[in-house]
């Protein structure tokens, strides 16, 4: 009786070999919800490695306990180490009497300008005061794209709201030109004019152009930004591993600098075209260490948010 | 492309069975989970590769006496008539016709490379001596109409659109009416992004289409884009008639894999591929040749037929 009793509830060291069916299917489901392979392998690992040799507890069973452990490691992975908090930093630099400048890369048609307006409306709605610089001289449109966007914002937000001040204005100088040099000119002009912050919109590129990525990381010494933030979109699959780790190699070793500035945070748009395959918000932490920022969630101003990390870990685990 | 890439992979992991002395259940697995792998990074939607997975699995029978070279044989040409599923939707694209309008509408997903693709085809024609022009129908996005009209204009492309009228059903309408007066034989219709969870794009969507009753819709799809590409492929195919796909943004990293989904959900072929932002990096893409080269094997249709 007393060997029966304990071959029912008595506890198990858990092995690689139990784990390997329950992981391989763990694998498959965060492929399934668009995490980068490479990555789901990894969480995978970490997870076996961190289990094996454990003792599996009288009523668990291993299903529930690597699941539980993954949970843990998904929240983990998108919790961040560093609060970006935007709005104080513009106060401590209204305080300084600079404006406070932010820009933004990624790869082509990711809703950099879109969601760069989308973050001026909230700027403007915090009451700060916002100059646009018009850097992507190439794209077609690009700079009309930016200049409707500032009529409109200025006509929901018109000057008699604000102390007849107007709230964004754009600084373009057309196409063709040295994206660096109208940053530098933007930033110059914020200045003497008082205005709160300055936002720079990029051109598109791919994170194996050289030239083009050369231009970046030469825009981003050049200007010191406060903050760089890289926009991708919730679409994207493996690539959101190499975009990223290229695009922050790119601006280290481009920059000639001992102290680079990379990535500071991440934008990631689209958010509302994936359903439930939200596993692209895993691979860009996951890569970067670095927070979402903000989330796009459709194509007009109020489609702003922030990432609720428990929401998207139950929908990954689901 | 996906399978350019793959053909390495692929011919080693086929090589593994050459090499083995047996073939049995375990050289089989061993070879799949390498060719899975080798899909799943390039993005290929996770369902299709558990199907080609199961199917290769089902045509081998371990039970059955049958001599190894026969096995191999049997498992090699069951791999690749599954990869050739995935490029090949066994149905002809349209062919304009030189003499009448074509009327050529491009759908997809915001951001995708519409807009940019719009005219480097309509060029692509223009360039072999067909009367091509361009017609705006997106009034959504900030800057669209300015972005089509400057690379038109820079192509000295005909185009049509407007600043005022905010109805795309009503420009597309009009620009397509007129053009087809002036007898224009490849007109191009470009419409804004749009993705499947909003109801009133799909259906505006719907509407363009019912107004200027294309002769082809070509949904153009980004080859970044991961394990969300099927459904929405899907749901375009669902609302409007999509006939050719086009995957874009091919002189990147991204192999294309997810993009290439678009093909089973649509039952469309790929027609052409973007490799750069300007406006000749547009290549035409014919489904079998590629498959042929990227096998790099001469008698593959004769091993597939048996
Ligand atoms: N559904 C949805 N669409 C978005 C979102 N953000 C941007 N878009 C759309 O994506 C498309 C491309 O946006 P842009 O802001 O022009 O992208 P970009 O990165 O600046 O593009 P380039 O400058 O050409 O590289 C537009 O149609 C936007 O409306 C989002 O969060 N959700
Ligand atoms: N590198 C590269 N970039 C491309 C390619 N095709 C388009 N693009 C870029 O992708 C971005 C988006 O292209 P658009 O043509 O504006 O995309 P769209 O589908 O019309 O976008 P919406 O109208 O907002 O839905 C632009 O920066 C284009 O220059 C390509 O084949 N390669
Ligand atoms: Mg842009
Ligand atoms: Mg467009």
């Amino acid at each position: 009786i007393f060997s029966l009793f304990k071959n029912l509830v008595g506890s198990k060291t858990i092995s690689e070999e139990d784990m390997a069916p329950v992981l391989d299917k763990m694998r498959d489901h965060l492929i399934a919800k668009n995490v980068a392979s490479e990555i789901a392998g990894k969480l995978c690992d970490s997870v076996a490695a961190k289990l094996n040799g454990k003792v599996l507890g009288t009523f668990e069973s291993l299903a529930n306990t690597v699941k539980a452990s993954l949970t843990e490691s998904l929240v983990q992975i998108l919790s961040p180490r560093r609060r970006v908090d935007i709005l104080r930093d513009v106060y401590e630099s209204q305080k300084q009497k600079r404006p406070y400048v932010m820009s933004f890369c990624g790869v082509n048609g990711v809703g950099k300008s879109t969601n760069l307006a989308k973050i001026c409306f909230w700027l403007i709605e915090n009451n700060f005061r916002v100059l646009i610089a018009a850097c992507d001289t190439f794209r077609a449109g690009a700079v009309e794209q930016l200049r409707t966007h500032m009529r409109h914002l200025n006509s929901i937000h018109p000057p008699e709201k604000h102390g007849g001040l107007q709230m964004v204005q754009l600084y373009e100088k057309g196409y063709g030109k040295d994206a660096a040099g109208i940053a530098l000119e933007a930033i110059n002009h914020a200045r003497e004019a008082g205005i709160d912050v300055v936002m720079i919109d990029t051109a598109g590129r791919m994170q194996d152009n050289e030239p083009l990525m050369r231009a970046l990381a030469k825009l981003i010494k050049v200007n010191e930004p406060d903050l760089v933030l890289f926009v991708g979109e919730a679409l994207v699959g493996n690539e959101a591993v190499d975009q990223l780790v290229k695009f922050n190699q790119a601006l280290a070793d481009y920059s000639a600098s001992e102290n680079p500035h990379t990535i500071d945070g991440i934008v990631l748009t689209k958010f509302d075209t994936i359903d439930d395959k939200v596993g692209a918000a895993i691979s860009m932490t996951y890569i970067t260490g670095q927070p979402i920022v903000f989330i796009g969630t459709g194509q007009t101003y109020a489609d702003l948010k922030t990432l609720n990390v428990k929401a998207v870990v139950s929908i990954l685990m689901k | 492309m996906v399978l350019a890439d793959l053909g390495r992979k692929i011919t080693s992991a086929l090589r593994s069975l050459s090499n083995a002395t047996v073939i049995n259940e375990e050289v089989l697995n061993a070879m799949l989970k390498e060719i899975c792998a080798a899909l799943l990074e390039s993005d290929v939607n996770i369902r299709l590769v558990k199907q080609l997975r199961e199917n290769v699995k089902s045509v081998i029978d371990f039970d059955d006496m049958a001599g190894g070279l026969n096995k191999r044989r049997m498992i090699q040409s069951a791999v690749f008539k599954e990869l050739i599923k995935l490029v090949d939707p066994g149905v002809k694209p349209y062919q304009p016709v030189k003499g009448r309008p074509n009327v050529i509408m491009f759908v997809g997903l915001q951001g995708s490379g519409k807009t940019t693709t719009c005219t480097k085809l309509a060029y692509h024609y223009m360039k072999k001596g067909w009367k091509s022009c361009l017609v705006c129908a997106d009034t959504f996005r900030a800057g669209a109409y300015d972005q089509l009209k400057q690379n038109a204009t820079k192509a000295r492309i005909p185009f049509y659109g407007s600043y005022t009228e905010v109805d795309p059903v009503v420009i597309a309408q009009e620009g397509v009416d007129m053009f087809k007066a002036e007898n224009f034989e490849f007109i191009v219709v470009d419409t804004s992004g749009r993705h499947k969870q909003e109801d009133s794009l799909f259906e505006e969507m719907l509407q363009v289409s019912n107004a200027v009753k294309p002769d082809n819709i070509i949904f153009v799809m980004d080859a970044s884009i991961g394990q969300a590409c099927e459904a929405q492929a899907r749901a375009f195919k669902e609302k409007v008639d999509v006939g050719s796909v086009i995957i874009t943004k091919l002189d990147g990293h991204a192999k294309g894999g997810g993009a290439l989904s678009a093909v089973a959900a649509t039952q469309s072929p790929v027609i052409f591929i973007g490799t750069g932002e300007h406006i000749d990096d547009l290549e035409p893409f014919k489904t079998k040749p590629f498959i042929s080269k990227l096998l790099g094997l001469g008698d593959i249709e004769g091993l597939i037929d048996k």
